[in-house]
């Protein structure tokens, strides 16, 4: 931090307001300051909801013995700490990051917050998929995720096909999303109906979206699937300012817009499912997060770091309420991120001046 | 003047008997597949052995099938697919939008919501006590609905409403889950419900839901001169002499109403609302003395057919009627949407 305000105050060179430059050695960035403030404070934040997660349960441990057990020390709380409550943070961060980057990419390129997975039937799509291969008795946490993405890329393309007709309208893009969101629901319902009982519970639970029983197997899948993806996200984040200027300009400065906006939504869409394969479609996280994180950077574009972040934090502070609100009695993460979500989307159709620009 | 009166009745002759005639197509094409329903199943029964068994009685089994679990579930397709029909006619009416539909609106997931609330906490499992709470439910979601999309600049457009729909359907569905979930016991009894399935109601259900369907039809035909009106726009309409805000009232209720017996007796079934309107428009035009009517003989012949469809793809189990109604309706609303005059 102390080298950005070295760098403001000497403020001497042509610059972006509100923007600082980074250097170490040879190389100097160009940073927003409030984005990378909040960022900071993004990630306190989150430190102290995770050490706030593993301290509350059913039983309570102690901030202090919960630090000396992720320091490696001994402690008597360790095996509740360690093994039951550890992986399911792990997963609830990683599928909240998941879902942030996912929804900040597909809202940039779409220009409209309400194009997000949960919405036009992404989600909705991995779970037909997932919920269909249960039923027929695949429960093989080696092979759902895989499914996971293979339905929610086949929603994906089926959408954009469906949307084209002779450019790829906004509106027309998001009525055919939420068209095949209530198809794609029906579909995993009839599957659902077709099997027995156990495992219509258990793809009940998993639709809604729960982490419960969520620890390292999806963990270990989920981990290494993100960092393979780490630079495509990198891409993504330099990509991402040329996709949010207007089509002619874009055009004019030689960026092939297609290609790009294809990747990106790609990435989005891969995203999404391989969390929703994790902890089943979390609704709304995808939506939210990238529209509260770009409030608080006042950033143009859509913050990705911040994004991930507020997803992160978002997943763990609804999975904490999730599990203690009504405890014994656990409800599923994804009942209480739609009660939020769903209030807010109504809020942004009110708000929002014409629902097909921008916003 | 004799002259006059004696012309204009013999203009409109060849419409009217055009009508007419497409009437008895649609009366034909409903009788098919009443018959239809009642023939195929698990147990293929000859249609003259349909016929004989509702005529002559009979104790041979497939007479009892037939007059047993057959002529009940028939007779529900029948209520609810017209009732399903008739609200979502009188919503595109009153909205003057053509993605109306009771299932994208979210109106059918506020009744359900509030049934499964009604079963959970209040105990009732009785039809008759929880179909008011259908009522209800169908009722505080559809004002939530076109309050969300009418407010706020450029009024209530199609995308509005379906996004408002949307948020309204995930928001009830998250208390569905949340009471599912605490409550175990209810989620068997509930998922064979919630997908919109004719199976399995017995003739009581008939009973209890007519009188209920009746008034809600009553209420849409007694607005239909006024949707013709409001076809025009707001301002024709009220320059017509019409009073617009009593015919949205009247008229909503009665499509509440009709939703609220469509899901008390079968559960949310998406898509009959919204496509059978238009097939109905198209044929008869535009009058809506004509298209209620029209709606009210192809919305069962939809449903109906959807279940029989359903009993036959997976032989031994069958897919509930609502699965096969929204496969049906997708490509109905995406031929709707992408043409140009609804994404506007």
């Amino acid at each position: 931090m102390s080298t950005l305000a070295d760098s403001s105050a000497k403020g001497s060179r042509v610059r972006p307001a509100g923007y600082g430059v980074l250097r170490t050695g040879p190389a100097a960035f160009l940073v927003h300051r409030r984005a990378v403030g909040m960022g900071a404070a993004l990630l306190v934040l989150l430190a102290a909801a995770s050490v706030l997660y593993l301290c509350v349960g059913e039983s309570f441990v102690s901030p202090g013995n919960v630090l000396k057990v992720l320091l490696g020390g001994t402690s008597p709380d360790e095996l509740v700490v360690e093994e039951l409550r550890l992986p399911r943070l792990v997963v609830a961060l990683l599928v909240g990051l998941a879902f942030g980057v996912a929804g900040a990419l597909v809202q940039t390129v779409a220009r409209n917050p309400l194009a997000s997975p949960d919405v036009i039937g992404i989600s909705q799509g991995a779970s037909a998929l997932t919920v269909a291969a249960m039923t027929l008795g695949v429960t093989s946490y080696s092979v759902l995720p895989y499914l996971s993405v293979a339905g929610g890329i086949l929603a994906a393309a089926l959408v954009y096909l469906f949307a084209w007709r002779g450019g790829l309208h906004a509106t027309r893009f998001v009525l055919i999303g939420i068209g095949f969101a209530i198809a794609l629901r029906s579909v995993t319902t009839l599957f659902m109906t077709k099997g027995d009982y156990l495992v219509a519970q258990q793809a009940q639970i998993w639709m809604t979206g729960s982490l419960n029983g969520r620890g390292w197997p999806e963990a270990e899948v989920l981990g290494p699937l993100l960092l393979v993806l780490v630079p495509a996200i990198a891409w993504a984040a330099r990509a991402q300012r040329n996709v949010s200027l207007d089509d002619d300009t874009a055009t004019a400065l030689g960026v092939r817009l297609g290609r790009v906006r294809l990747g990106l939504v790609g990435l989005g869409v891969v995203l999404a499912s391989v969390a929703t394969a994790a902890a089943g479609p979390v609704d709304f996280v995808a939506l939210l997060a990238p529209q509260i994180a770009r409030r608080m950077t006042r950033t143009a574009q859509i913050p990705l770091v911040s994004s991930a972040l507020m997803g992160a934090l978002i997943v763990v502070l609804a999975d904490l309420l999730a599990r203690r609100l009504f405890s014994p009695t656990e409800l599923p993460v994804g009942v209480l991120t739609a009660a939020v979500g769903a209030p807010y989307l109504i809020w942004l159709i009110i708000r929002s001046r014409t629902v097909g620009g921008s916003s | 003047m004799p002259t006059a009166a004696a012309t204009s009745p013999k203009a409109h002759r060849p419409i009217a008997a055009r009508r007419l005639a497409l009437t008895g197509v649609a009366l034909l094409a409903l009788l098919l597949a009443v018959l239809l329903s009642l023939a195929v199943g698990a147990r293929a029964i000859a249609p003259s052995a349909v016929v004989d068994a509702l005529l002559n009685g009979g104790h041979s089994d497939a007479a009892e099938v037939v007059r047993e679990l057959r002529v009940p579930r028939t007779l529900i397709g029948l209520m609810v697919g017209a009732a399903l029909a008739l609200a979502g006619t009188a919503l595109q009416g009153i909205t003057r939008n053509p993605i109306a539909d009771p299932g994208i609106l979210g109106i059918s997931q506020g009744a359900s919501v509030a049934v499964v609330l009604a079963i959970a906490f209040a105990g009732i499992h009785s039809l008759s006590g929880y179909v008011w709470f259908a009522f209800a439910g169908a009722a505080v979601a559809s004002v939530a609905v076109y309050a969300i999309a009418s407010s706020g600049r450029g009024g209530a457009t199609p995308v509005k409403l379906a996004l408002g729909g949307a948020a309204i359907n995930a928001l009830l569905v998250s208390v569905t889950m949340a009471v599912l979930t605490t409550k175990a016991s209810a989620l068997d009894e509930f998922r064979f419900w919630q997908v919109g399935s004719i199976a399995g109601r017995g003739s009581d259900v008939v009973g209890q839901v007519w009188p209920f369907l009746l008034v809600g039809v009553v209420l849409v035909f007694s607005v239909a001169r006024g949707l013709d009106a409001l076809a025009l726009g707001e301002d024709v309409a009220k320059g017509l002499g019409q009073r617009v805000a009593t015919v949205r009232i009247v008229g909503g209720l009665g499509a509440t109403v009709l939703t609220g017996v469509g899901v008390a007796a079968a559960g949310p079934i998406a898509f009959v609302g919204l496509a059978v309107p238009h097939i109905a428009r198209a044929v008869v035009g535009s009058d809506h003395r004509w298209v209620l009517p029209m709606a009210a003989l192809i919305g069962p012949v939809m449903l109906l057919v959807s279940d029989v469809v359903g009993r036959v793809v997976f032989p031994p189990s069958e897919v509930p009627a609502g699965v096969m109604t929204a496969l049906i309706g997708v490509p109905f609303l995406v031929t709707l949407v992408r043409r140009k005059a609804v994404a506007a």
